[in-house]
């Protein structure tokens, strides 16, 4: 007998689990079942099948150019944050040192801070030092918030290498810069792929922070925004929304599965 | 054979320009003056006024100067552009609404315009030319205008009395929406009887904080975006509204029984202000550029797509609804016996901080 | 050859740490000095005051305001726990072969965009949106009386969060949860617990870490939120969040307050946060 559920516990919380998972992607399914109906508001009774709405969003240049702008800032402060990331994941790692407790703590802590008080805190600071606002506040502010995630990502993977790997690298002659490009990294790079996408995803959503260092230019969630408190664009962007949440489920769901699929081929070969 | 200047042209040439200078007067003198200017315009206006589609309103401008393109920064509302200048950005031009214009002028910031280099500014409405002044100078440059008056819904709503009030009504509880403004305490000034409604004082102020404090319970939304505000409006989600005279031509456009009523307290009128910064290095490009703003076709664009008011006399707008609502007959309309024109609050600060409460009560 | 200790350490955590300190750690130090007036950047007089500090005590308004948001995410907090730990236990002790797959299901959603899922519920909460036009188009309603007050509300806020929410606080409870022991609950079955007493004794207890991290995962941020309520909220569904933004966007400046007011969230997030640690299990490398 099983000392955790019954069968019938087993079943009714099968049930619950199914409905949970009908709740949340019900919206994400309305969205796509919207996105095609021919009518410039979602609602019922259906309208007719349409692909006018993602012809549109194709052609919207503003549209097309936050994607553009929010891909590239994701992407640089992405590759920061995990080269940052890598460098902190391994000094946590792999060295001794008395102020550890206290170096995580601070790397952690963008985690818990309200975004909103990060914002005014970022605004406040380029506005002292005369930075005027632009992508490049909005890539610094995105590197800070993304940061913990990537060190989240990477330690664990870190720890499961066998350090003796390193050493015999060093028995070997090897210097500690070859050690990491040759031993270490390779085994880490599931999982610096993964901070990355972890990273990328989270800049590329990113509004709260990014509303208050941006410049003029819009990244994807300030142009969403504010196509939300204006909804005469809302078709297209129900349209855009339904690509973007797509993409990024594959994206995830894709890139886990083939996190643990590399790692296992990679291997561990730790002591437990 | 290439011929090389001599001194003797160069004189020649020299004389030539200043010959032509003087005969062609003064606004020669500026065409002049505006070769030395160089470098794109630099404008700091609200959304969707530079070339996020408000490119009709400045076209002239831009065909008459392509070298000079204007270039845009951005403001969300006169603070936030306050903060801009302060922090050193340095636009050419900006424009906040009349409540401010007494403020920038003293502020230093601005410079007054010379009309006599505009030459749309006979065509525009004396009343706003007028509400532009300062001390006699010329600091704002009238725009787009409109009224704040009550939007409600009429198979829905039957108020009491053509007042304020209805803003306040208990009978229609989440059914209201308020403006995000500050406004909305000189707007329960006017309600409550007081006699300087944008000069309140402490005691004054806490009477009108209090009203809205104990009404905010009914209202529904406070909106800052008027597309929000059809939103909700259209779908039925507000029957009475803070309103400006375009939502009501919006929702009739949609077919809803509404009614645009003057508060018998009176409504407040609002103008647009073109405002000209201190020590910018492009004087003459600034008054082109607003020469192109308030001309006839871009005061018929504003109206046609936007659905403000248009300082020019001459700009009529195609909707009957819209000449309509905006009283375009009476030009006296933005001032008494009409409306309050909004105007200087010299407590700002003060009331600011006493909305933000409202809101967070 | 092996690099010197503390130097490779020092160039290691260096450049990350740094990176915090200047783009973290000194920006919230410049919050505190607005709060004190000590700095400010508007030509007008300022000295180190509590004034702004001792307004925010004595208006009746901000604590209000606070406690009124606290509220708010202790509802949401406590109903995303309430519905994750039961997935969570499902996926952890039912002994489903596909547990990961499944998981990964559950937090997918949680890894879309987070703005594009206010809008999702913004389509469907509206007078004329997708759940009401359902109801009149199925009769159930006539089209004159809409449920309307699903949307500008606090309940359409907590609606949202906590549907943003629940993928994510279910990973930590999954996790205690899948590191239990079993043999602890077997032990206890053989020792006569029925399951019931197996779980309040036995599997509740040891996964409490896992509830307060889920929990504290989405109170922190929920407590600060503005996007949200400024979206779907209304006039009711106002929250702190809201106002320190509005103080820094529309009210003529008023930074000093604005920076008070966020200081005193971070703080409350600080002391929660050092807390509740104490009963997180937060994993670090030995």
């Amino acid at each position: 007998m099983d000392v955790a559920l019954s069968r019938n516990g087993r079943r009714v919380l099968r049930a619950f689990f199914v409905l949970l998972v009908v709740f949340l992607y019900a919206p994400i399914a309305i969205l796509l079942l919207f996105s095609f109906n021919d009518s410039p508001v979602p609602a019922f009774p259906l309208s007719g099948f349409t692909t006018q709405w993602y012809r549109d969003f194709a052609a919207n240049p503003d549209l097309k150019g936050a994607l553009g702008t929010s891909a590239i800032v994701a992407a640089l402060s992405s590759a920061a944050a995990v080269f940052l990331g890598v460098l902190a994941a391994i000094a946590l790692v792999r060295r001794r040192f008395p102020a550890k407790p206290a170096a995580s703590a601070l790397l952690l802590a963008p985690l818990v801070i309200p975004y909103i008080v990060f914002g005014i805190s970022l605004l406040l600071f380029f506005h002292a030092t005369g930075v005027p606002r632009s992508l490049l506040t909005v890539v610094i502010g995105h590197i800070v918030i993304t940061l913990p995630y990537t060190i989240l990502v990477l330690v664990p993977r870190l720890t499961q290498i066998d350090v003796n790997l390193e050493e015999a690298a060093y028995d070997l002659g090897a210097g500690p810069f070859r050690t990491f490009g040759w031993v270490v990294l390779p085994l880490i790079v599931p999982a610096v792929l993964s901070a990355f996408l972890i990273a990328f995803t989270t800049s590329f959503d990113e509004y709260a922070v990014a509303s208050f260092v941006v410049g003029t230019r819009q990244t994807f969630p300030i142009y969403l925004y504010s196509a939300l408190r204006f909804p005469s664009r809302l078709p297209q962007v129900i349209a855009v929304a339904v690509v973007v949440m797509v993409a990024s489920l594959l994206v995830v769901v894709g890139a886990e599965i083939g996190r643990r699929i590399a790692e296992r081929r990679l291997g561990t070969i730790t002591p437990s | 054979m290439e011929r090389t200047l001599t001194r003797e042209d160069l004189l020649k040439l020299a004389a030539a320009a200043g010959g032509a200078a003087v005969a062609a007067g003064p606004v020669g003198l500026a065409r002049a003056a505006l070769a030395a200017e160089s470098g794109r315009l630099q404008v700091m206006d609200w959304a969707g006024y530079g070339n996020d589609g408000g490119q009709a309103m400045f076209a002239q401008y831009v065909k008459g100067h392509p070298s000079n393109k204007p270039q845009f920064t951005y403001m969300t509302n006169e603070s936030d552009a306050l903060a801009k200048l302060h922090a050193g950005q340095k636009p050419d031009i900006f424009r906040p609404y009349v409540g401010w214009v007494k403020y920038f002028a003293t502020s230093g910031l601005v410079q007054p315009w010379d009309p006599k280099l505009i030459t749309n500014f006979k065509s525009l409405n004396p009343a706003m030319v007028k509400a532009g002044q300062y001390n006699g100078k010329q600091y704002g440059i009238p725009a787009d205008w409109g009224f704040d008056k009550i939007l409600y819904r009429s198979d829905k709503v039957k108020p009491k009395a053509k007042s304020w009030g209805l803003l306040f009504d208990d009978r229609y509880k989440g059914k209201i929406a308020w403006f995000d403004d500050l406004n909305m305490l000189t707007v329960a000034g006017l309600y409550l009887g007081m006699k300087s409604p944008w000069n309140q004082s402490d005691a004054e102020l806490a009477r009108s904080q209090k009203l809205l404090k104990s009404k905010k319970h009914l209202v529904r939304l406070i909106w800052s975006s008027e597309t929000n505000l059809w939103e909700a409006f259209g779908s039925g989600e507000l029957w009475i509204a803070y309103a400006w005279p375009n939502d009501w031509v919006q929702m009739k456009k949609k077919g809803l029984k509404v009614v645009y009523m003057s508060p018998k307290e009176k409504p407040v009128a609002w103008v647009g202000m073109l405002m000209l910064l201190k020590g910018t290095p492009r004087r003459q490009l600034a008054h082109a550029y607003a020469n192109a703003w308030v001309s006839v076709k871009s005061g018929k664009w504003l109206e046609d797509n936007y659905g403000y008011g248009h300082s020019n006399t001459l700009a009529r707008p195609s909707s009957a609804d819209l000449a309509r609502v905006l009283q375009i007959s009476n030009p006296k309309a933005v001032g008494l016996p009409n409306a309050y024109l909004d105007r200087d609050i010299p407590r700002r600060a003060v009331y600011a901080r006493r909305w933000e409460e409202v809101k967070a009560s | 050859m092996r690099l010197r200790s503390a130097f490779a350490t020092t160039t290691l955590l260096g450049f990350p740490v740094a990176w915090l300190v200047v783009f973290f750690v000194v920006p919230i130090a410049i919050v505190a000095l607005y709060s004190f007036d000590v700095y400010t950047l508007f030509p007008e007089q300022h000295g180190f005051t509590l004034a702004a500090w001792r307004g925010f005590f004595h208006s009746s308004v901000y604590l209000g305001l606070f406690w009124k948001s606290v509220k708010m995410s202790l509802i949401v907090s406590v109903v995303v726990v309430l519905l994750a730990y039961p997935v969570a236990y499902y996926l952890a002790l039912s002994g489903t072969k596909r547990k990961y797959v499944l998981l990964l299901i559950l937090i997918a959603p949680f890894l879309t965009s987070y703005l594009l899922r206010v809008l999702a519920w913004k389509v469907i909460l509206g007078n004329n949106g997708v759940f009401n036009s359902f109801l009149v188009w199925t009769g159930i309603r006539s089209a004159d009386h809409p449920v309307s007050q699903l949307l500008y509300s606090r309940f359409a806020v907590m609606l949202v969060l906590a549907y943003v929410w629940v993928p994510f606080v279910a990973l930590p409870i999954f996790v205690s949860l899948d590191t239990l022991d079993r043999r602890l609950l077997e032990a206890a079955s053989d020792l006569g617990a029925s399951r019931l007493q197996g779980f309040l004794r036995v599997t509740l207890p040891l996964s409490l870490p896992g509830v307060a991290a889920g929990f504290l995962f989405v109170f922190i941020p929920t407590v600060g939120e503005f996007v949200t309520p400024s979206l779907v909220g209304g006039t009711s569904g106002y929250m702190y969040g809201n106002q320190i933004a509005d103080l820094f966007s529309t009210g003529f400046p008023d930074w000093e307050t604005g920076s008070v007011l966020a200081l005193f969230l971070l703080g409350v997030v600080a002391v929660l946060t050092l807390v509740f640690s104490r009963f997180t299990q937060m994993r670090e490398a030995p």
